[in-house]
């Protein structure tokens, strides 16, 4: 470790106290607030016998209770580093740059999982709308193609847009290889193994 | 002796025989597949074991079901799995000059030099060698300890005892894994507060859920921990693909030349480096939480610093593979000793062994597994025997067995790989994402394990840019109920003392010990 780095550890670390509130702050707002209103046994309850026991409250509390004293210690820690000469403990970041990229990854990831869901269902229903077909999708979820149109089509161009992304263009290759997978998938999950399903046909 | 005797054979036995006595080679077969998978995924980059084991489990319990027969089977070719990625990792390292994990680095050091000078083959022989001797080692420590070790902690821990071990265990383990104990700390009591989603042991109905009615029976177990262990390692591996891709460069083309046979002669050379090495990857990997890359790191150094040439380690010699080699697959064997005598995994690997062990038949892991019960024929009643004792002596079988094939095939296996080293890792991880989408889809029923596991993944990437150790996270989600179990036990058995945690000397000094290991770790002192 630099001199410079040293200096740098010195100095109050914006995302080690901010960990920390975070923390402090998330595991206050769980006792008095989030378990109180989603729990149905407390913190005791009596049992079936009278008996009074550990309800249901009791370990998330103490857990809870636990993360605000660490955090809260952390916190003290992180402000006091300077004066009792203590290393900081490692402490990474997320840039600007991580963020941009969780972003796209985002917008990708939920645009191909999107599709994957919809896609199927919505077919039947523009298919039914046009007399074409009798059935709902919840009827087709087993019947071929329409059980791999949201499977093929979502999968197919989620992973081949992550696939841009991290290359910068988009190879031959890479399209013949995740069409393969996609394939290798159905014979898998769809046709090798019984009581599966692809996604999302297990949700209709 | 002749009780432990009688318990072994029994689970070589269960091994080899179905449950109506007729031959059963199933699970011989499975250990095999297992390991030539393990070793073709250790080999491509972008992938790693617990990845694998995470993606198969699934799929092997579609294949054999939950039943008791299922068990060694699955066992087996998780086993394989385990072993067959520990020694393919040295492919790419050494033809390619791309380690996959950290500590295939430091074989790097020596192994891309040699493949450089036409000693490519050579050095994976002598990585393969080094590899599986470690292992095997390894192995063998873990079967004489890992009994003990039980039996010494049955005999004198109890509810409060064993919950304080769980608290020791988790303080330790954020102390060594990564730079941040008390953050490492943190993030393993979050990973047991959201392990309590859903599940409750009063049957008050579901509780923490946010009103979502999907999460009543709590998060997707296998969902959330292969978010958080491979979606965020898959987050980090596109991003970084991304961003150095102006940088990428054409892997060098390497012709071998020469004699690459591996002599007895060369044997004998790396022979004392190897054993060292096995020496420091066993201690370390009987620790819970510390890694291969410390005991790769720590092998290295040590042969490095005894060796009578220290100038030519990093310009190509066979020692420099052999050290690091044979310390990172010696931590592997170690590393299963807690799962075994205490059912605390120590690794990621170990934590798909528990999974898999949790999700098939009635067989639990932990110190009850190692007793010695006496074995009794009872007429119109059956056998009184301990069950898990002879499926965990079937388990160090199948081990056995993983060893015999990584000795005979596993070499031959490895040296046709090198062009898997060629899959860029810009389409392998992408792919790799919508594989586990569609596995925990099919396993976990529904878009609620999708959605689990991408957060999960982000909490993953999160931890992992912040310098934090995911492993704490994912000991700490795994175990928590059963620390809650033990809590409530403990509470209710000392008749609603809530002191009862402090109240036994050997929980209290545990606890203690927990205190002072994350405070130690805190107070490093700034460098002068």
């Amino acid at each position: 470790m630099t001199a410079s780095d040293n200096q740098k550890r010195a100095a109050l670390d914006p995302w080690d106290i901010g960990f920390g509130v975070v923390v402090f702050i998330g595991s206050l707002l769980a006792i008095f607030v989030w378990f109180p209103n989603d729990m149905r046994s407390g913190f005791f309850h009596v049992n079936q016998i009278g008996r009074s026991e550990p309800g249901d409250a009791f370990f998330p509390t103490v857990l809870a209770a636990t993360l605000c004293l660490l955090s809260g210690l952390q916190l003290t820690l992180s402000i006091l580093r300077g004066s009792p000469k203590v290393a900081a403990e490692a402490q990474g970041s997320l840039t600007a740059s991580n963020m941009k990229f969780l972003a796209l990854f985002a917008i990708i990831s939920i645009a191909g999982l999107t599709i994957m869901y919809a896609l199927g269902p919505l077919t039947a229903w523009a298919m039914r709308a046009l007399g074409l077909i009798d059935l709902e999708y919840r009827y087709l979820t087993d019947t071929a193609p329409y059980k791999y149109l949201g499977y093929v089509t979502g999968g197919f161009l989620m992973t081949t847009a992550l696939i841009a992304l991290t290359e910068g263009r988009l190879r031959r290759v890479s399209i013949i290889t995740v069409l393969t997978v996609i394939i290798v998938a159905i014979v898998i999950f769809d046709k090798l193994l019984t009581n599966v399903l692809l996604p999302p046909n297990a949700e209709f | 002796m002749d009780l432990v005797l009688d318990y072994v054979m029994r689970g070589i036995a269960e091994v080899f025989t179905t449950s109506d006595g007729g031959f059963y080679w199933i699970p011989v077969a499975m250990v095999f597949s297992g390991l030539i998978i393990g070793i073709i995924v250790g080999a491509t980059p972008g992938l790693n074991g617990p990845f694998a084991m995470a993606l198969s489990l699934p799929i092997l319990i579609w294949v054999f079901g939950v039943s008791n027969d299922a068990l060694l089977p699955i066992l087996g070719f998780l086993i394989g799995l385990m072993k067959g990625a520990t020694v393919g990792g040295a492919v790419p390292a050494i033809l390619f000059n791309t380690p996959g994990t950290p500590d295939a680095f430091l074989t790097t050091l020596d192994g891309h030099p040699m493949a450089l000078k036409g000693q490519g083959p050579k050095a994976l022989k002598v990585a393969h060698f080094s590899s599986v001797f470690g292992d095997t080692c390894s192995d063998m420590v873990l079967f004489m300890a890992a009994p003990v070790l039980a039996v010494l902690i049955e005999s004198v821990l109890d509810l409060p005892e064993k919950a304080a071990l769980i608290i020791l265990s988790l303080s330790f383990m954020a102390a060594v894994a990564g730079n941040a104990p008390l953050k490492g700390m943190m993030v393993g009591v979050l990973g047991m507060l959201l392990a309590l989603m859903g599940s409750t042991l009063s049957g008050n109905g579901p509780r923490m859920t946010f009103g979502i009615a999907e999460l009543g029976n709590g998060l997707p177990l296998s969902s959330a921990i292969l978010g958080v262990l491979i979606i965020g390692e898959v987050f980090i591996g596109i991003e970084e693909a991304a961003r150095h891709r102006l940088a990428k460069i054409a892997p060098i083309e390497i012709r071998a030349t020469g004699d690459n046979r591996l002599h007895w002669a060369d044997i004998k050379r790396i022979m004392p480096v190897i054993l060292s090495s096995t020496v420091i990857g066993t201690v370390i990997g009987a620790l819970p939480g510390i890694g291969t890359t410390l005991a790769a790191t720590l092998g290295y150094d040590f042969a490095k610093r005894f060796s009578k040439t220290p100038e030519k380690y990093g310009t190509g010699i066979p020692e420099g593979v052999a050290a690091t080699e044979a310390a990172n697959s010696s931590v592997s064997g170690a590393n299963l000793i807690p799962v075994m005598s205490l059912g605390i995994p120590g690794n990621f690997a170990a934590v798909f062994i528990i999974l898999a062990v949790e999700s098939v038949g009635d067989f639990t892991l932990g110190p009850q597994v190692f007793r010695f019960t006496e074995i009794k024929e009872i007429a119109g009643y059956g056998t009184i025997i301990n069950k898990d004792l002879v499926t965990a002596f079937a388990m160090f079988t199948l081990m056995v067995i993983g060893n015999f094939f990584n000795w005979t095939i596993g070499g031959v296996v490895m040296r046709f790989l090198g062009i898997l080293a060629r899959i860029p890792k810009s389409i392998m991880l992408p792919v790799v994402l919508l594989i586990t989408l569609t596995a925990v889809y099919a396993q976990d029923g529904g878009f609620v394990a999708i959605w689990v596991v991408m957060i999960f993944g982000l909490i993953g990437y999160v931890l992992r840019r912040l310098d934090i150790s995911i492993l704490p996270f994912v000991i700490g989600f795994l175990l928590s109920p059963r620390l809650e179990e033990l809590i409530r036990g403990g509470y209710s058995a000392s008749g609603g003392d809530a002191w009862f945690l402090v109240k036994s000397p050997v929980a209290l000094t545990f606890l203690l010990i927990s205190v002072l290991i994350l405070f130690f770790a805190n107070t490093k002192k700034v460098p002068a």
